[in-house]
């Protein structure tokens, strides 16, 4: 990783969600120097603690215009710009019998207004198009929505700021605001594998730590005031829906249900938690049975399909008005400039909205950055495409089969996984074509790919950026051939089997709340596997 | 179709029941639903492990401080003892070779390089007598290339703490160049029956001879012998150092040796072993146990005196949960066990998990309990019996051993 | 004292993720053993099945490499029924077209009749070399093969002439699927069957115009007509068992399990009402005298060392047991159970030449037990089975009931129930 203590950066941005992301490539590519930090993992945060919607923004047409129209035109914008992260699978709102017909067409009228297309289905055609949705449903609307890997998303953007110029710091925690009287003039950071803290310098500093920027904030000395809704989602083992499935009523619990993948994810749940538990979400047992009784209803067939997970995420809304469930509230940005709202010069805080609306959030920001360093420099991330989105797809085939892998399954995967990136894994001796991940087709050449090139510090990451461990077993089979991977390219062995059973520990947490039926088995057997037979321990080193 | 005695599950307490009623001339049969738990064997049998968090240097002694719900103090620590050497004499005579004794453990080289109390040890593998020193102090670890479950790494940094110093090596034989270009199925069991075939295990004794050159021990995955009986030993013939096999699994190569050959010993008794086969539910009369039907056999029911359930735990399906109860599915006997799930789980993962402790109820005779009232002829053994998390205490052969030959006995007196 | 119904609340009910990764199925797997191009039942079953989920595209033609013989689900501890996801993934992903030799060697009927039909010259031609040699590089059809002979006289022809009308004389009666082989190749085992069942009081009778059961136009991709066969099959068989109260019975264990699973796990074929009472002879029989109703009387005279060897149909029906449990009981058989292992040649697949070498592989541990078993002969229920053996051994193969209707002593037999 390059970076330079003793320069001056234009700008340092806090969160390696899709908005800090989004907007270090933004800032990279307008010709600034920039410094991304994050204190764990890229998207660890609320970018990919969601249902992975690329939203056409009918979900929000009736209830709030503004953010439905921005949602539909950046919906248009990733589809150019980011093939490689989304699935054009399109999205049915449904009726069910319990639900009121008359919203159907209010829905309609409302989506039109924004901007977004309609189409009402005849059910019986709906369930044509889509076999897993309840058949009892008595009407039906088509939409452009989609889905999209946060992970992915969010990688490419680091990666395209990192060829931009950008320096990239995970693993390091913000833990001050360094301030020059009244001007922010860098950051303290607590470097999680050094164990030490550094400091670096920028003429601005920009907030985009999700929820985590009302303790970012604190730092600096100013107050935002973070309106923290848990929201909980079920993974289901693969793929029951070709469609995205929603139901055509008011925002309520569990009416999503969206194919990601091998998977698909039904949610989500909405509860206000104080802001101290953000990094401590748990999911209940009633948020479980609530998602999987409001689920069925969408699709039956969930009542008898494997849950491989259970997990949440936290809302980032800017609190606003007094609204408990935290859903009347706009999911629209925020930004603000702490010159003009609290006379702090040179920190700035960009919040609220969503992961559909990630580049507009980056480039209101980056625009705000730009503004204040006097530099004039037009937006372009809303045409030029992201790292591994650059070609057609049918390049894109061409390219995968040429370079690399024999093997249908590991190549297929890999390209969907890292689009024209995935030239990159490298064809070395057959050994490379070896899967570590059986469930999802990762290959050795992948696993050394994003090793090397994708900023992994440990399995965990490595999970993010290749799938290994997201699969049926959850990491029964392949963590332990995944970590000796790692453990070729760490120091310490040692610290690569710690590295091994946290990874293990996270794969629980979300197996838990869920572990009955085959998930109860599995985890009995990996058990058996890692602790009874390897004699894996919490603490190995 | 009539029998003396029919045991449900054909995994390590199933076969040891069936073969210890059958050398006692019972007519048995044994239903096992697939193949069993014994196919990730690590190759040593654990009696008792731990205790109290305690790592165990006397199982026998430290046996008394168990709870008295625990398998042991129901079978009665009288009779543990004998039945130890029970256990023993009945695999050996099977055709296992075995090292150890129950009154002391020994200890054996984990895949991740730490040493582990354990009872008995295959001789495929290496027992240790104490578990900070180590008899050689240069290894070579031997790895095939492409072999993804073979840790190379973490036995070395085991090793270092061992004070051993080892260095890794890869060795690449054409043999196995066909299943390399397979990208899933460069598994252990594929490379044993390479060997199994005779004539790899000359040449790569010639080349780990090259490459162990300067050092005092060779390391390598227990690759050697699934289907041939001999090649384990042929391969220590061969190769001039000492050979330390370590687990290389799922699955296990010395594991499906040693199901294959309790199966087989049962089977040269005279018993009946049915694979493939599920038992669907039971004719009860006056609480005993008449006969089962099963899925393959439909109509023809299985008629015997006795039975004996050893459907294992949740990996096997002896115990079955959802997401709101806990329950046996073959017969729906009584579960020891929370309903509420969320009192089933630990939310740290490593800590002791409250499942691992369920399994079927019993009477003081081991007899399955259905509604309260013990089944006369129904015994239960091994790990579908509750009272224990044999993961914690390293005991789970060890209870699946004693309690099998416990059952075998109630129902040979 | 009924156990709890089973509740599908969130347990899976999606057969293929009750796998939980634990890798036994490809220890057990005769064809990955030998052709690494195979990509093995767990990737080809429950773990390709998940990708498929998420897109087609992701079908691997390899998996034509599946012989079907279901060792993968007798092994699985998790009760994953993986043989039918990788077959019924073929079903419904392949996009490859049968080739004319598949059509040949699928239609065993309609080439049976035909061959049959001018079978002298049939059988010399296609026992001829240089016939051979066009069929190898013509039709892909293997030249190490030898077709089974076709008889001139159907087996269906021969009942109707010399055995129909004595059937009329018994008081109970069964249904008897002959199948293609008995019909066209080897009326023999047929004659075999009501030998042995007359002895045991049975009148046999033919259905009402059976089909082939269809295994060979499953495995070769002629869904649509296996689908046909299987319907007039299932109509056929209940004529008898339900209307006429009379229970189908056959000789060939691929041709009854056929019938009774492929049908509904495959072709979406409902059989619930005929399943039950659609099995193997040697089930049947072993039936009757475990309940007491039948007592057979072999010679005296009948002295044999035999191999049992397991079809691998019959291991996934885990009917074995009922074949060898009749053979012990003739007092001069000194029997040997084979290890359980596939022979290789699993139908039709066995007969292309881009399978030959595998199917030899496949068989050899097979082949080396039975060579070195010094028996007299190899009993076996499966007919290709016997083909295979017969033609990689030096060992000939027979069908149970055949050995029990050469053993046994029909007079005898007969004076006990009609005491």
């Amino acid at each position: 990783m390059n970076k330079n203590r003793s320069k001056e950066y234009d700008v340092i941005i806090i969160g390696g969600g899709a908005t800090g992301a989004g907007t270090a490539r933004d800032c990279a590519m307008r010709g600034l120097s920039v410094l991304l930090v994050e204190r764990h993992d890229f998207a660890t945060g609320a970018t990919g603690r969601n249902h992975g919607l690329l939203h056409s923004g009918a979900r929000y047409a009736v209830t709030d215009h503004e953010s439905a129209a921005e949602c539909i035109e950046e919906n248009m914008i990733l589809r150019k710009i980011a093939n490689h992260c989304i699935e054009e699978n399109n999205g049915l709102f449904l009726t069910l019998p319990e639900d009121d017909i008359a919203f159907q067409s209010q829905f309609v009228d409302a989506c039109t207004s924004a901007g977004i297309s309609t189409e009402i289905i005849d059910p019986k055609l709906a369930l044509r198009m889509e076999p897993s949705a309840n058949p009892d449903i008595i009407g039906a609307v088509k939409v452009p929505d989609g889905s999209v890997d946060p992970f992915r998303l969010t990688m490419s953007n680091a990666l395209d700021a990192k060829l931009k110029g950008a320096d990239i710091l995970t693993q390091h925690e913000v833990v001050d605001i360094l301030k020059d009287q009244d001007r922010v003039n860098g950051v303290e950071l607590f470097d999680h594998a050094k164990k030490e803290k550094v400091k670096y310098y920028g003429k601005i500093v920009c907030n985009a730590a999700g929820i985590w920027g009302h303790n970012i904030a604190r730092f600096a000395g100013v107050n935002i005031n973070m309106f923290p809704a848990k929201g909980s989602l079920l993974i289901f083992g693969h793929r029951v829906n070709k469609m995205v499935l929603n139901r055509c009523r008011k925002p309520a619990n569990a009416d999503i249900l969206v194919p990601g993948d091998t998977i698909c994810l039904i949610g989500t749940t909405s509860e206000r938690i104080p802001i101290e538990e953000i990094d401590n979400m748990y999911v209940s047992k009633d948020d479980v049975d609530v998602l999987i009784r409001e689920g069925v209803k969408l699709s039956p067939s969930l009542a008898t399909t494997r849950i491989l997970r259970a997990y949440a995420g936290v809302r980032p809304l800017v609190a606003a008005d007094d609204d408990p469930s935290g859903r009347s509230i706009s999911r629209g940005i925020v930004l603000m400039d702490h010159k003009e709202r609290d006379g702090l010069e040179g920190f700035i805080t960009i919040t609220g909205g969503k992961l559909m609306t990630y580049r507009l959030m980056a480039e209101e920001a980056t625009d705000l950055i730009c503004k204040k360093l006097d530099v004039d420099k037009k937006c372009e991330t809303a045409n030029i495409p992201l790292q591994g989105s650059e070609k057609s797809d049918e390049t894109l085939n061409n390219v995968s089969q040429k370079v690399y892998s024999v093997n249908g399954i590991t190549q297929k995967s890999a390209k969907d996984r890292h689009g024209s990136l995935a030239h990159k894994i490298a064809k070395g001796d057959e050994n490379e074509d070896s899967m570590v991940c059986e469930c999802e087709g990762v290959s050795i050449g992948e696993v050394k790919y994003a090793i090397n090139e994708l900023h992994v510090n440990n399995l965990i990451d490595l999970r993010r950026r290749t799938r290994v461990g997201m699969g049926t077993c959850q990491g029964e089979l392949c963590a332990c051939r995944a970590a000796g991977l790692l453990c070729e390219s760490m120091e310490e062995p040692g610290k690569a089997k710690d590295d091994l059973a946290n990874f293990l520990q996270e794969r629980w947490k979300g197996m838990s709340p869920i572990a009955w039926g085959e998930t109860i088995n599995e985890i009995q057997f990996t058990s058996w596997i890692y602790e009874g037979i390897y004699g894996l321990k919490p603490d190995n080193n | 179709m009539k029998f003396d005695n029919i045991i449900i599950g054909g995994g390590l307490s199933g076969l040891t029941c069936g073969i210890k009623l059958a050398e006692q001339g019972k007519k048995c049969a044994i239903v096992s639903s697939g193949q069993s738990a014994i196919h990730f064997f690590s190759g040593s049998f654990d009696l008792l492990g731990k205790a109290n968090g305690e790592e165990v240097t006397n199982p026998l002694e430290s046996m008394k401080s168990l709870p008295e719900n625990h398998p042991y103090k129901r079978v009665g620590l009288d009779k543990i003892e004998r039945l130890t050497n029970d256990a023993l004499h009945l695999l050996v005579r099977s055709g296992l070779n075995l090292n150890g004794q129950a009154d002391r453990n020994h200890y054996t080289l984990t895949p991740m390089g730490v040493m582990k109390p354990t009872w008995l040890t295959l001789s495929d593998f290496t027992s240790f007598d104490q578990k900070d020193s180590f008899p050689w102090k240069k290894a070579v670890i031997l790895n095939f290339s492409g072999f993804l479950d073979f840790h190379t790494l973490f036995i070395k940094d085991g090793l270092k703490k061992l004070d051993v110093q080892a260095q890794i090596k890869t060795v690449s034989m054409k043999q196995f160049e066909a299943i390399r270009k397979n990208p899933s199925e460069m598994r252990s069991t594929n490379i044993a029956k390479e060997f199994d075939k005779e004539n790899a295990i000359e040449e790569f004794a010639q080349k780990a001879n090259v490459l162990s050159d300067g050092f005092d021990v060779v390391i390598l995955p227990a690759v050697f012998g699934l289907f041939n009986k001999t090649i384990a030993d042929k391969l220590k013939e061969k190769i001039e150092k000492p050979v330390l096999l370590l687990p290389a699994i799922p699955p296990s190569v010395p594991g499906i040796r040693t199901q294959i050959t309790l199966r087989e010993r049962f089977q040269e008794l005279g018993g009946t072993y049915l694979l493939g086969d599920n038992v669907e539910e039971g004719v009860f009369e006056n609480g005993r146990l008449l006969e089962i039907r099963t899925n393959n056999h439909g109509d023809i029911k299985f008629e015997a005196d006795q039975f004996i359930l050893a459907s294992g735990s949740f990996y096997s399906k002896g115990i079955v949960a959802t997401h709101d109860k806990l329950y046996e599915p073959i017969f729906g006997l009584d579960i020891d066990g929370d309903s509420n799930r969320e009192k089933w789980f630990d939310e740290k993962i490593f800590n002791d998990q409250a499942f691992m402790h369920y399994g079927v109820k019993t009477d003081q005779k081991f007899r399955a309990l259905m509604n309260g009232e013990p089944v006369e002829n129904l015994y239960v053994a091994g790990s579908v019996l509750g009272g224990a998390n044999p993961l914690k205490e390293g005991s789970g052969a060890g209870i699946s051993l004693l309690t099998s030959l416990h059952a075998a006995e109630q129902i040979l007196k | 004292m009924k156990k709890e119904i089973f509740e599908p609340y969130n347990v899976s009910d999606n057969n293929f993720e009750q796998c939980v990764k634990c890798t036994i199925c490809t220890v057990y797997c005769p064809v990955l053993e030998v052709n690494p191009d195979y990509p093995g039942p767990k990737q080809s079953g429950p773990d390709g099945e998940r990708m498929r989920l998420k897109d087609p595209a992701f079908y691997d033609e390899a998996l034509k490499l599946c012989l079907n013989c279901k060792r993968c689900e007798v092994a699985c501890p998790s009760g994953v029924k993986i043989g039918d996801i990788i077959q019924s993934a073929r079903i419904k992903y392949s996009k490859s077209k049968p080739k004319l030799r598949d059509m040949i060697l699928a239609n065993t009927d309609i080439v049976g009749t035909m061959a049959s039909t001018f079978a002298p010259i049939v059988n010399t031609a296609v026992a001829l070399k240089p016939v051979r040699k066009v069929m190898d590089s013509v039709l892909k059809i293997d030249h190490h093969r030898m077709f089974p002979k076709y008889t001139g006289l159907r087996f269906e022809t021969w009942y109707r002439r010399y055995a129909e009308k004595k059937q009329q004389e018994f008081k109970k009666h069964v249904s008897y699927f002959h199948g293609c082989y008995v019909n066209y190749n080897f009326p023999q085992q047929g004659k075999d069957l009501i030998k042995v069942m007359n002895a045991a009081g049975y009148g046999v009778h033919l259905l009402e115009k059976e089909k082939c059961c269809g295994v060979a136009l499953i495995s070769n991709g002629l869904i649509k007509q296996a689908t046909k066969q299987a319907k007039h099959n299932v109509e056929a068989f209940k004529k008898s068992i339900v209307d006429k109260k009379m229970p189908v019975i056959s000789t060939s264990s691929t041709c009854i399990f056929t019938i009774r699973d492929e049908y509904p796990h495959l072709l979406g074929v409902k059989n619930e009402e005929i399943r039950n009472d659609s099995e193997l002879a040697t089930r049947f029989i072993f039936r009757l005298i475990d309940e007491g109703k039948l007592n057979l009387v072999f010679k005296k005279n009948y002295k044999k060392r035999i191999a049992y060897h397991t079809p691998c149909h019959m291991e996934k029906l885990g009917w074995s047991i009922y074949s060898t449990s009749l053979l012990k009981m003739i007092p001069g058989v000194e029997l040997v159970q084979l290890e359980s292992q596939c022979c290789g040649i699993a139908g039709t697949y066995g007969f292309k030449k881009e399978n030959y070498q595998t199917s030899q592989e496949v068989g050899k541990p097979l082949f080396d037990q039975i060579e070195n078993s010094k028996v007299d002969f190899v009993a076996t229920d499966c007919e290709t089975c016997k083909w295979q053996i017969e033609m990689s051994t030096s060992s000939k193969v027979q069908h149970p009931i055949s050995i029990l209707a050469e053993a046994i002593d029909v007079e005898a037999t007969m004076k006990l129930w009609q005491k």
